[in-house]
C-alpha cells in the first residue's frame, strides 16, 4: 500500500519535474543572417553594438558587439551603461571591428517568442573622435518586414536581415 | 655656439623628441615579438597556396553549410567565417579537408596595450600627433645621423670602415648607429606615413565598385567550380571572398586578391566589376607590413634590433654630448684691436678649450689676444702673430668651423706684415694625422706677409704636455714668457696616497735617477699607469709612468731638468722620506693580455713603465725591448733589471741604439729597419707594439711603422692603432 503510494508520488513529481523543466528548455531559438554595410566616412573603425530593445524600448540582451577593443566600449554611451550594469559577458559576442564602406556579415539568433512582440534590434555606433548614434539603425523584430532593407543615419549605411538556412 | 648645423640639428631633433622616440621604441621592441609569435602559429599548411579559390572553396563548402567569408592573413594562415549551429564562427582552417585548427590569434593583452601606448601614447588624437612628430623628427635624426657619419669616416665611401675609438660612447654610438640606420630610417618614413594617413593628409582612397543591377545574368547557370576566376587563382592570392549575403542574383561574391577587388555573378560567374587597388591603397599594405614586420619573421627581428637601438643611441648620444667641453668665446679685445690673434678649428669643441687656456694667458701676461673661428678669418688691422689651432676631421678634411677659412685666407690678404703658426690637433689612429693643419700652413704660407714662425707641430690624442712643449718652443720664439695651465678633464684619479723612498739611483753625468717608492696606502697602480705628482700648492702636475715592481713597489724613473720643480723636489728627497701623490689610470698602456708578442720601444727615462712589465712577465710571453739612449754608460742605471729579466727569460731581447757611442747617430727608429721581420710578424699576428719616451721619437717611430705597413702589408698604420696594437705613452 505505501509502496504505491510513494510510486504514484514520485511519478507525479517527476512527471510535474519534467513539464516544469521542460517549459525552459522548449524556448526555440530562431537566427537571422544579417549584412551590417558601413559608409565611406573617414577616420578610424567603427564601434558598432546590436542589442535587443524589448517592447517598452529598453535594452533587454546584448546580441553582437563589432569592437575588439574593450577600451572604447564606454563610447558607445547608453549601451554602455546597460551593459557594464548587468556585467554581460561580450567576450563570446564580440568580433572585429570594420572600417568605412567594409561589410559584416553575421548571424543573430533570437528567441522565437520574441518575433512579432513588439521587440527590436538596435545598432548603435561610435567613431573614435567623432560623433556617436544611440540609434544609428533599427529594425523592428516582425517576421514579415524583416527583410526589408533598413538605411541607417551614420556610419551604417543599410541593414539587411534573412533567416538562416 | 653653433660648431657644426648638422650636429647641432641632430641633438636638437633628439633631444625634442628623445621621451616619445624612448616610449614607441621599447613598446617597438616588444611589438617586433607579436607578428614572430604569430607566424610560428602552426597553421601553414604547405602546398596550400598551390591550391585555386575552386579547389578551396569546394572543400571547404563540403564541410560547412554556411560560410560567410573566406580570407587569407599575411601569415599564409587561410581562415573561414561561418555560421555554425545559428552563430558566427571565425577560425583557422586546412584548405584541402576544412577541417577547423583553431580559434582566430587574439591580440594578447600585453601587445593590444603596447600598440595603444605605441600608436597615441594613450593621449587619442593628440598622443597620435605626436608620435607622428617624433617619427618624422626620427627621419630627420637619422638623415643628420648619417651625414655626420659620413663625415666623421672621411666620405661616403668610407662610411663602413673601421671606428676610431675615442672611448666607450662614442665608439657605440657610431658602431651602433650604423647598423641600425637602415631599419630606423624604414620605421621612421613608414611611421610618418600611416600617420599621415590617419590624419587624411594621405587620402585613404578606397575601391568603390559599381554594379549594374539592370544588366545583372540570371544564366547561363554554372557551378561555381567552373568559374574561370576561381579555376585560375591560385589560394596564395587571396585576401578575402566573402559569399553572397543570399542566393538572390543580386548578391554577389566579392573576392579582394593582393591586386585588385572583383565582383563576381554568383550564377554565371561573370565578372560583374573589377577594380586594380590604387597605388595609394597598395604603399599603405606596404608600409603596415615594413612598419610592423606582419608576416616575416626575419624583418620583424631586424626590426626589433632597430628599435632596440634607440634607447642604446639616445643614452649614448647624450653622453657624447654632456661629455663633451663646452666652452663660449669671449673677447676683451675685438678683431681690430688684437695684436696677437688665436684661431680655432673645431668640430666638438675640445680643442677649443686648448686655444682658449692660451689665449688666457696670453691675456694675463697683458698681451692683446683676439680668439675667433677659422670660418672668422678677415682683416685682421693690428694682427702681428697669428696663432692656428686646428683639428682635422674625417680623411683630412678642415673640421665645421674652419670650412671656409682656405677660401677667406685667399680672399681677406692682410696689409701688414705677421708671422704665424701652426698646431694640429688630432689622433694618429687616423689615417691622415693632422691633415688640415699643414694644408692651413700651406695657405698660410702664400699667404700676402706672412712669415712662418715655426713648422707645423702636431698634438697627438689631446696631450696637454704636447702642447704645452709646443707653447714654450713659440713663446720662446715670440719673446714671450707663458706657462699654460692644464685643462680640468675629467681625469679618473684616486684621492693622494703616501709613498716611502726606499732607494735612489743615480748617473749624475746624463741627470737621470730612478726612484723606488713603497706604497704605503691604498692605491693600486698597474705598470703603465701614472704618479701624478704636485711638489708644491698652486705648482703644475707633472706625471710618470709607473713600473711596478711588486704589490708595495713602484719604479719611477726621472729625468732631471736644471730649473724643473718637480724633477728637483723629486731628487732632493731621501732615503725613507714620504712624498704624497696621486695615481692616474692609464688604461691605455697596460701590458696586453692577449698578445702573444710584445716590442717595447723606449728612449731614456721611457723605460720606466716597461721594466714593470717586464717584472711581471711570470708567463714569460715573447718580449723585446728596444732602448735608446746617449751612451753604453746610461744603461748602467737599468743594468740590474735587465740581466736580470735576461736570465729569468722574462725579457726575450734587449736591443740598444746608443746616439753617441759611434760618428754617426743611432737612434732606435734605425733598428726597426733592421729588424722588420719581427716588426711586420707581430703587427700581422695581432701582437703589441707600445712606445715611450719623446714626442720626436714617438713620430720617428711611428713613421717607420707607417712606411712598413705601407711596403708589406697593403694597410694603414692606423689600421693596427685602432686594433690597440700600438700603444704610445710620450712626453
Amino acid at each position: 500500500m505505501k509502496n504505491s503510494i510513494i510510486k504514484t508520488v514520485s511519478t507525479l513529481g517527476l512527471a510535474s519535474a519534467f513539464f516544469v523543466l521542460s517549459s525552459f528548455v522548449k524556448e526555440t531559438e530562431v537566427s537571422y543572417k544579417c549584412m551590417i554595410q558601413m559608409t565611406n566616412y573617414t577616420g578610424e573603425k567603427a564601434y558598432v553594438v546590436v542589442s535587443l530593445i524589448n517592447p517598452d524600448g529598453t535594452y533587454e540582451k546584448t546580441l553582437y558587439v563589432q569592437g575588439d577593443d574593450k577600451e572604447w566600449f564606454p563610447d558607445l554611451k547608453n549601451w554602455w551603461e546597460f551593459s557594464d550594469g548587468t556585467k554581460e559577458n561580450v567576450d563570446a559576442i564580440s568580433g572585429a571591428t570594420i572600417g568605412n564602406g567594409e561589410r559584416n556579415i553575421i548571424s543573430l539568433g533570437f528567441n522565437a517568442a520574441h518575433i512579432d512582440a513588439g521587440y527590436k534590434v538596435r545598432f548603435e555606433s561610435a567613431v573614435e573622435n567623432q560623433e556617436y548614434y544611440a540609434v544609428d539603425a533599427e529594425i523592428p523584430l516582425n517576421s514579415a518586414t524583416i527583410k526589408e532593407k533598413v538605411d541607417g543615419k551614420g556610419y551604417i549605411r543599410y541593414i539587411r536581415m534573412v533567416p538562416n538556412r | 655656439m653653433i660648431v657644426s648645423v648638422w650636429r647641432y640639428s641632430h641633438l636638437l631633433f633628439a633631444i625634442i623628441s628623445s621621451i616619445f622616440l624612448l616610449i614607441a621604441s621599447i613598446t617597438g621592441v616588444i611589438l617586433a615579438v607579436e607578428p614572430i609569435s604569430n607566424k610560428i602559429e602552426p597553421y601553414s599548411i604547405s602546398g596550400a597556396d598551390a591550391l585555386s579559390l575552386a579547389e578551396t572553396l569546394e572543400n571547404l563548402n563540403a564541410k560547412y553549410e554556411e560560410i560567410l567569408a573566406v580570407s587569407r592573413d599575411r601569415n599564409g594562415f587561410i581562415s573561414v567565417t561561418a555560421i555554425l549551429d545559428g552563430k558566427n564562427e571565425a577560425f583557422y582552417v586546412d584548405p584541402f579537408t576544412g577541417e577547423k585548427l583553431g580559434a582566430l590569434l587574439q591580440k594578447k593583452p600585453l601587445f593590444q596595450f603596447a600598440t595603444n601606448l605605441h600608436r597615441s601614447l594613450f593621449l587619442k588624437s593628440t598622443g597620435r600627433f605626436l608620435i607622428g612628430l617624433a617619427s618624422f623628427l626620427l627621419i630627420l635624426i637619422t638623415i643628420s645621423g648619417i651625414v655626420l657619419i659620413a663625415k666623421r669616416q672621411g666620405g661616403y665611401r668610407q662610411f663602413f670602415a673601421p671606428v676610431v675609438r675615442e672611448n666607450f660612447s662614442q665608439y657605440n654610438h657610431v658602431v651602433y648607429a650604423r647598423f641600425s640606420l637602415i631599419p630606423l630610417l624604414v620605421l621612421a618614413i613608414t611611421g610618418v606615413y600611416l600617420s599621415l594617413l590617419r590624419f587624411d593628409v594621405i587620402p585613404d582612397t578606397q575601391v568603390a565598385l559599381q554594379v549594374d543591377f539592370d544588366s545583372i545574368q540570371e544564366e547561363p547557370f554554372k557551378e561555381y567550380t567552373e568559374f574561370d576566376l576561381f579555376k585560375t587563382t591560385p589560394l596564395s592570392e587571396l585576401r578575402e571572398l566573402e559569399y553572397p549575403f543570399s542566393e538572390f542574383v543580386e548578391d554577389y561574391y566579392i573576392i579582394r586578391l593582393k591586386n585588385k577587388e572583383v565582383y563576381l555573378n554568383q550564377v554565371t560567374g561573370d565578372v560583374l566589376a573589377e577594380e586594380k587597388y590604387p597605388t595609394v591603397q597598395v604603399m599603405s599594405s606596404w608600409a603596415t607590413v615594413l612598419h610592423t614586420g606582419e608576416g616575416s619573421i626575419l624583418w620583424s627581428i631586424v626590426l626589433g634590433l632597430g628599435s632596440l637601438a634607440i634607447p642604446f643611441l639616445t643614452v649614448t648620444g647624450f653622453i657624447v654630448y654632456f661629455k663633451r667641453p663646452k666652452t663660449k668665446i669671449k673677447n676683451t679685445y675685438n678683431k681690430n684691436e688684437g695684436t696677437y690673434v688665436v684661431l680655432v678649428g673645431t668640430e666638438g669643441g675640445t680643442t677649443l678649450q686648448f686655444a682658449q687656456e692660451f689665449h688666457k694667458q696670453l691675456l694675463s701676461i697683458g698681451k692683446k689676444s683676439h680668439l675667433a673661428l677659422m670660418n672668422q678669418y678677415t682683416h685682421f688691422k693690428k694682427m702681428e702673430h697669428l696663432i692656428v689651432i686646428t683639428a682635422t676631421y674625417g680623411q683630412g678634411e678642415a673640421p665645421a668651423s674652419a670650412e671656409k677659412f682656405v677660401q677667406l685666407v685667399k680672399k681677406y690678404p692682410q696689409k701688414q706684415a705677421f708671422d704665424f703658426s701652426v698646431v694640429g690637433f688630432g689622433s694618429t689612429a687616423y689615417p691622415n694625422f693632422c691633415q688640415f693643419a699643414y694644408e692651413t700652413h700651406e695657405v698660410l704660407e702664400a699667404s700676402n706677409n706672412s712669415t712662418a714662425l715655426q713648422e707645423v707641430f702636431t698634438v697627438n690624442d689631446q696631450s696637454f704636455e704636447a702642447f704645452n712643449n709646443w707653447c714654450a718652443t713659440w713663446s720662446k720664439k715670440a719673446g714671450l714668457n707663458i706657462l699654460l695651465e692644464k685643462p680640468k678633464l675629467a681625469t679618473n684619479s684616486l684621492p693622494p696616497s703616501t709613498f716611502e723612498v726606499i732607494n735612489k739611483a743615480e748617473i749624475p753625468e746624463d741627470d737621470t735617477f730612478l726612484l723606488s717608492l713603497k706604497n704605503l696606502n691604498g692605491s693600486k697602480p698597474i705598470s703603465g699607469d701614472l704618479l701624478s705628482v704636485i711638489p708644491e700648492e698652486g705648482a703644475r702636475e707633472r706625471l710618470y709612468s709607473i713600473g711596478k715592481l711588486n704589490a708595495e713597489t713602484l719604479l719611477i724613473s726621472i729625468r732631471r731638468h736644471e730649473q724643473g720643480l718637480c724633477s728637483n723636489y723629486l731628487h732632493q728627497l731621501g732615503q725613507n722620506e714620504k712624498l704624497s701623490a696621486t695615481v692616474v689610470g692609464n688604461r691605455n698602456f697596460h701590458f696586453p693580455k692577449n698578445a702573444k708578442k710584445t716590442i717595447f720601444i723606449a728612449t731614456g727615462t721611457g723605460i720606466g713603465p716597461f721594466l714593470g712589465m717586464i717584472k711581471e712577465n711570470t708567463r714569460k710571453k715573447e718580449i723585446h725591448l728596444y732602448w735608446g739612449a746617449r751612451t753604453t754608460n746610461s744603461f748602467n742605471l737599468y743594468k740590474d733589471y735587465i740581466d736580470k729579466a735576461l736570465q729569468d727569460g722574462k725579457l726575450t731581447n734587449f736591443k740598444t741604439a746608443y746616439s753617441r757611442n759611434q760618428p754617426e747617430k743611432i737612434y732606435v727608429q734605425h733598428l726597426i729597419q733592421r729588424d722588420k721581420e719581427l716588426f711586420l710578424e707581430v703587427l700581422k699576428k695581432k701582437g703589441c707594439i707600445m712606445i715611450c719616451g719623446s714626442i720626436a721619437m714617438q713620430k720617428e717611430v711611428l713613421q717607420e711603422l707607417q712606411q712598413l705597413c705601407n711596403e708589406h702589408l697593403g694597410k694603414d698604420l692606423s689600421h693596427y692603432q685602432n686594433r690597440k696594437q700600438i700603444k704610445m705613452d710620450c712626453y
